[in-house]
């Protein structure tokens, strides 16, 4: 004789609770949180290290970054004299909110404008954890081919702006940029596209001022 | 392989789930997986298994719910689409199409057997 119970929650429940603590909490301090997910090598932390070079002036910042083994991103992010603090995962392929928590405790930050999540290196594993952030960042780099979007829909179904990065390769490799815009808008129709380049500066204005106006309009 | 992770989550939230019915054993447990939850259903059997393996819960069913996304034509409505296929235009008026739902990773029923065998959890 058995049982039957109707449950109805989310499987990540627990994560999903952990996420909407540290949401209130960057309300409560008026953070901006971000959390940038790509493939290995889409450069996340180059991307970082642009945006960083013209927001930190004027903003106070901080910087998680994910990773399996190492503490190369954390150590290029502190050559900057900014705050990094590296999360290591130990062979998890993904970021998890209870991990942030933990981080930030470790961290010791205090109240930020803008706080920037780096999750490890994957656009499967990530998608479906909560961090608390106020909107998903998927970055696709050119080099990696036009069809991505496509083949791995549940990131940029979820990520309110995606960046097609490494853009001053356009002349070198053969990326079909309109084609990916097309697809990346089927999957998210309310998604905002960038294109841009760290390395010549394209596209990092209005990257920088997206997130100006949102931090902006967070703090009311 | 996230699949592990998520298989010891809905592991231990139908275990909280029997223990708040007064315990047992688990029998079967349903979940609903969407097409977009980048959760790979056989994978999640695989890791349903290890998962369960050694517990109380080893020979518990899983029973995956597959949720597909639909794709959507402003004007048109709804249009079919093959399996794992993205139709990027509406086939009758060719507007881009957009894609609903599939976003599904959700536990939704436990099935176990009462300690002691009594019926007096049927609530």
């Amino acid at each position: 004789m058995t049982t039957t119970a109707d449950v109805r929650t989310q499987v990540l429940e627990a994560n999903r609770r952990a996420a909407e603590a540290l949401r209130q909490r960057f309300a409560r301090e008026g953070t901006l949180a971000l959390n940038l997910i790509s493939s290995p090598g889409a450069g996340k932390t180059t991307l970082l290290e642009a945006t960083l070079a013209a927001l930190a002036p004027r903003f106070k910042v901080g910087v998680l970054v994910g990773d399996v083994a190492t503490e190369r991103d954390a150590e290029r992010i502190r050559r900057l004299g900014l705050p990094a603090y590296q999360i290591l995962t130990g062979g998890a392929c993904h970021l998890d909110a209870r991990q942030v928590e933990g981080a930030l405790a470790q961290a010791g930050f205090g109240a930020l404008d803008l706080l920037f999540i780096e999750n490890v290196g994957n656009l499967i594993c990530p998608t479906n954890y909560d961090l608390g952030e106020d909107f998903k960042v998927v970055l696709l780099s050119l080099t990696e081919g036009d069809d991505k979007p496509s083949k791995y829909p549940a990131i940029f179904a979820r990520a309110q702006v995606a960046l097609l990065t490494k853009m001053d390769l356009a002349p070198v490799v053969e990326f079909d940029l309109e084609g990916v815009e097309r697809q990346i808008r089927t999957l998210n129709p309310r998604g905002e596209i960038f294109r841009l380049s760290a390395r010549s500066g394209e596209g990092m204005e209005a990257w920088c001022r997206r997130l100006e106006r949102q931090l902006a309009a967070k703090r009311g | 392989m996230h699949e592990t992770g998520i298989a010891l989550e809905i592991l231990r939230v139908s275990q909280e789930t029997v223990a708040r019915q007064g315990g047992g054993r688990l029998v079967r447990v349903k979940v609903a997986v969407g097409e977009l939850s980048a959760v790979e259903p056989e994978l999640l059997g695989y890791a349903w298994e290890a998962a369960t393996a050694g517990t109380s819960a080893q020979g518990a069913a899983l029973e995956v719910a597959f949720c597909p996304a639909t794709e959507r034509c402003p004007s048109c409505g709804p249009v079919p689409r093959p399996p794992g296929v993205w139709v990027p235009s509406c086939p009758s008026c060719g507007l881009p199409l957009q894609v609903e739902g599939g976003m599904e990773l959700d536990l939704l029923q436990v099935e176990f057997e009462p300690d002691g065998g009594g019926r007096d959890h049927d609530s």
